[in-house]
């Protein structure tokens, strides 16, 4: 239902009529579906084009001068169709948390629009419709993330989102400015085939400013601090979308632009890539193990996803511009395929984290607890999102890590100092990121979903209505595919990697069927056969705990030992803060936690302890040490410029007129 | 129309529509600033009719017939209504500078539109070039009068003026404006009327008032 209930009593007659057809309108059951047929039809659009021929529209009078120009090629085609998957699961998902979380109207339409818009980006086929399109993302998400703007928390995250998604826009419209200009044209076909006239210094100008504008959008430090702000503040389903298909685009336009159109570059291009990536990723896992809110979890998880991403794109440009294109064709179908599981199971993870949102009305995992007996179907789907997420076998992340690592480790070390030094160090980073990811997961499905719950409210949870699992669903059976049979998605990954010979995509690349082979490189897997061994061992381990069980005598009801207290309560167990404290105590010279630790002893004797209070903040280093300085320079130069306004419209006129009259004057 | 009887009427128009807008900036009671609004929308309405005569133009003359209506009827009359709603301010209050300043600065800013517009006419130097000056010392004085006014009913007057001087400006310069691009400007004038009328009903209900004074509250 919208929020169409209108206290006033006034005007009865006049209002009943058009109020009572507004009520028979399903608002979320529209937006919802809207959002989920909008998928679908980018989803089935961009497989077309993946197995198809690339598809063109112009449309000459939408856009003045220039007009709009789509063009979609397969590799906008998988990001098309992931971005299209994702929505069908966020839109049948919509369907049932916008019922029970009583949306506005004004989010039930953004929503759809902001979907429609992910679609165009990676469709875009010039500068200024890539640009239109990616502006229309920007706002739609901005209102989205504003939907419940009468919390000021979420206030403070939207002009942080804001002003953060503007600067790297900024960033962006120089560089596609500066390469519209030199390549000849504003159609990306026009610059690709003029690109090689480009001298060098426009060329890394374009790649630097691009590789932080998007890179501000896939949440690569060090712009990365809108992500874990905003992700929680929005609504689950647009956190989902946000952080399993916006994201994406920040990737998609490192490919598009810098891979694509104006590679291969120079060995530092691919090594910069590695480095803003690898930083990205461990940053982003340290932080998501030590964060006690589930939804900023889930964010810092999306920046080390994205890091370790861009970590593969640099490794196969890097790898490619030092002559190893086979190993270059695996590190971009690592980057690739991440890019498509962490989709599915990001979506997953936010589906299932705003159901227990929605139930509990809980973030924060200290407070959660228990849900497993409560919300049973919730529980398996974050479980699935959680092996997804921590790289283990059977797992989403699981193959597309495995290749990634293959592809480091396999990198020629006889070739160039470069490569044999960045190589190892860049393993040690994707080894020390997958473990410190299985710690912040286990940490939230286990403090969060599992032993008894520390809160009333999570006590009273329910589980999720039926559309809301539905959504699910679909994302877990996508998750799946990805841990078990991967070969499902190898004629698609083949097609798009054919459109990228920049970075090796030419090349032969792993052969993914049941069994995964690497060409050129001993190294072979199979997901499906680890599923199955699996599957085999637990038949196998529980026929036999059954057949063991017969011999053993009857059991017997004891108190539990409680260690000499009364009884145990929830608040003795293990949290989320207490779980992260080691790995707290171990980076604390990166994390700088403010920890506060009062002891009060008791007046009789200070070796009897009556209260200790411990008290943490954990504050993004990043953001306070950069975001800092730069937010009080602008506040200070905003008090400079504010005394010139002092409030009267007449002595702003008169600016405007005396600003007139000296343009006038000055260009006579 | 033969070449002298264009010219006259063009820098009859050109005449009569900076006059008009001399007159608003000497009259200081609203109703009559409506209604010499409404002569200046006519004036300004013959530049493209007398074009569009002389050159055998119907899309001209279809542009002229529509800002005639909407600048000499359509608006005027809309103002007219938001005045005829308040009973106590027929009148500007006291103004920030006096008629006679007003006047004089009115002259100043004609002098200058003349001055910074010679490098426009010696482009191209034709009848309708020549009338140009007076169109921007229009946009000159209308600025002026939102600049010194205090109501905002007389805010919106002149508005409407500055528009009207870049309207003007654009058929003198380009001798013919696309039909699309006169539809749109003018629907966003008459929706910048109608926003004005709303927000002066608003600063009434909220202030009692509608001197733009005291807007200067809202500053925190």
């Amino acid at each position: 239902m919208t929020t169409t209930i209108d206290a006033s009593p006034a005007a009865p007659a006049l209002g009943e009529g058009p109020r009572a057809a507004r009520r028979s309108i399903d608002g979320p059951a529209l937006s919802g579906g809207l959002t989920a047929i909008l998928g679908a039809i980018g989803l089935t659009l961009g497989l077309s084009v993946i197995f198809g021929e690339p598809r063109q529209l112009r449309i000459g009078w939408l856009l003045p001068l220039v007009g709009v120009r789509l063009d979609l090629d397969p590799l906008g085609g998988v990001f098309v169709a992931a971005t299209g998957a994702v929505a069908i699961a966020v839109g049948i998902y919509a369907v049932g948390y916008a019922r029970r979380e009583h949306w506005a109207r004004f989010p039930l339409v953004t929503l759809p629009l902001f979907v429609a818009a992910m679609l165009l980006v990676p469709a875009a086929g010039s500068v200024t419709t890539f640009l239109l399109a990616w502006e229309l993302m920007a706002a739609t998400s901005l209102i989205l993330v504003l939907s419940e703007h009468r919390r000021k928390e979420v206030r403070c995250a939207g002009v942080f989102y804001a002003i953060m998604t503007q600067l790297g826009f900024v960033f962006i419209l120089i560089a596609l400015v500066v390469l519209s200009a030199t390549g000849g044209g504003d159609a990306f076909t026009t610059i690709a085939a003029n690109v090689d006239n480009l001298t060098p210094g426009p060329r890394n100008a374009i790649f630097l400013l691009t590789v932080l504008g998007f890179g501000s959008k896939a949440g690569l430090l060090p712009l990365h601090a809108w992500l874990p702000k905003a992700h929680p503040e929005a609504p689950s389903p647009v956190s989902a979308l946000m952080s399993a298909a916006m994201v994406n685009m920040g990737i998609y336009g490192i490919i598009r632009i810098d891979l694509q159109l104006l590679g291969p570059g120079p060995h530092w291009w691919g090594l910069t890539l590695m480095i803003f990536g690898a930083v990205s990723a461990v940053f982003g896992v340290l932080q998501a193990s030590v964060s006690t809110d589930l939804k900023q979890l889930l964010a810092y998880s999306t920046t080390e996803n994205m890091g370790l991403i861009t970590l593969a794109l640099g490794a196969a440009a890097l790898l490619t511009s030092s002559g190893a294109p086979t190993v270059a064709a695996i590190a971009l179908t690592a980057a690739l395929l991440h890019l498509l599981s962490h989709a599915a199971f990001k979506t997953l993870g936010f589906l299932a984290a705003g159901s227990v949102l929605a139930a509990t009305g809980l973030r924060d995992l200290d407070k959660l607890g228990g849900l497993a007996r409560r919300m049973p179907v919730t529980t398996v789907m974050f479980g699935i999102a959680a092996l997804g997420a921590s790289g283990l076998p059977l797992g989403a992340g699981f193959v597309s890590e495995w290749l990634l690592l293959q592809s480091l480790i396999h990198a020629p070390h006889d070739s160039i100092t470069l490569v044999a030094l960045a190589m190892p160090l860049s393993v040690g980073a994707v080894a020390l990121t997958t473990g410190l990811g299985i710690a912040a997961m286990v940490k939230a499905f286990g403090v969060g979903f599992l032993a008894r719950p520390r809160s009333a409210a999570a006590e009273a949870a329910r589980e999720a209505p039926k559309s809301m699992l539905a959504g699910m669903t679909l994302a877990a059976a996508a998750c799946v595919i990805f841990a078990v049979a991967p070969a499902l998605l190898s004629p698609a990954l083949q097609r798009v990697l054919a459109v990228l010979p920049t970075v090796g995509g030419d090349s032969a690349g792993p052969q993914i069927d049941t069994i995964l082979r690497l060409p050129g490189v001993a190294g072979s897997m199979s997901p499906a056969l680890l599923a199955a061994a699996l599957a085999i061992a637990v038949l196998l381990a529980f026929v036999l705990a059954r057949w063991g069980g017969r011999h053993r005598p009857p059991v017997m009801v004891t108190p539990l030992w409680a260690s000499g207290a009364d009884s145990l309560s929830p608040r003795m167990q293990y949290t989320a803060t207490s779980f992260a404290e080691p790995l707290q105590r171990v980076f604390d010279d990166i994390l700088r936690p403010d920890t506060n630790v009062e002891v009060t002893h008791f007046a009789e004797s200070q070796y009897l302890v009556e209260r200790v209070s411990y008290r943490t903040l954990m504050v993004d280093p990043v953001e306070q040490r950069f975001y800092t300085p730069v937010v009080r320079a602008v506040t200070i130069w905003a008090q400079l410029v504010r005394r010139a306004h002092t409030g009267s419209v007449h002595l702003y006129l008169a600016y405007g007129a005396a600003g007139l009259l000296i343009v006038l004057l000055v260009a006579r | 129309m033969t070449q002298a009887t264009f010219t006259g009427v063009l820098d009859l128009a050109a005449g009569a529509f900076l006059l008009a807008a001399v007159l608003i900036v000497w009259r200081r009671e609203l109703r009559a600033m409506v209604r010499m609004l409404a002569w200046q929308g006519a004036a300004l309405a013959t530049i493209p009719l007398a074009v569009g005569i002389y050159q055998a133009d119907a899309a001209l003359i279809i542009v002229g017939v529509i800002v005639l209506l909407l600048r000499a009827v359509v608006l005027p009359l809309l103002l007219a209504r938001a005045v005829g709603t308040e009973d106590h301010e027929r009148r500007e209050s006291t103004p920030l500078v006096n008629t006679t300043t007003s006047l004089l600065i009115t002259a100043v800013l004609t002098v200058l539109a003349y001055a910074v517009t010679r490098p426009i006419i010696a482009l191209d130097p034709s009848p309708a070039t020549r009338a140009v000056p007076a169109a921007f010392a229009v946009i000159l004085i209308a600025v002026f009068i939102m600049v010194s006014r205090r109501r905002a009913l007389s805010q919106a007057v002149g508005f409407m003026m500055l528009d009207n001087g870049i309207a003007a400006t654009a058929f003198l310069i380009t001798s013919g404006v696309p039909l699309i691009v006169e539809l749109g400007a003018s629907l966003d004038v008459l929706f910048a009327v109608l926003v004005l009328g709303l927000l002066t009903g608003h600063m009434r209900r909220t202030f009692g008032d509608t001197d733009l004074d005291q807007l200067r509250e809202l500053r925190d």
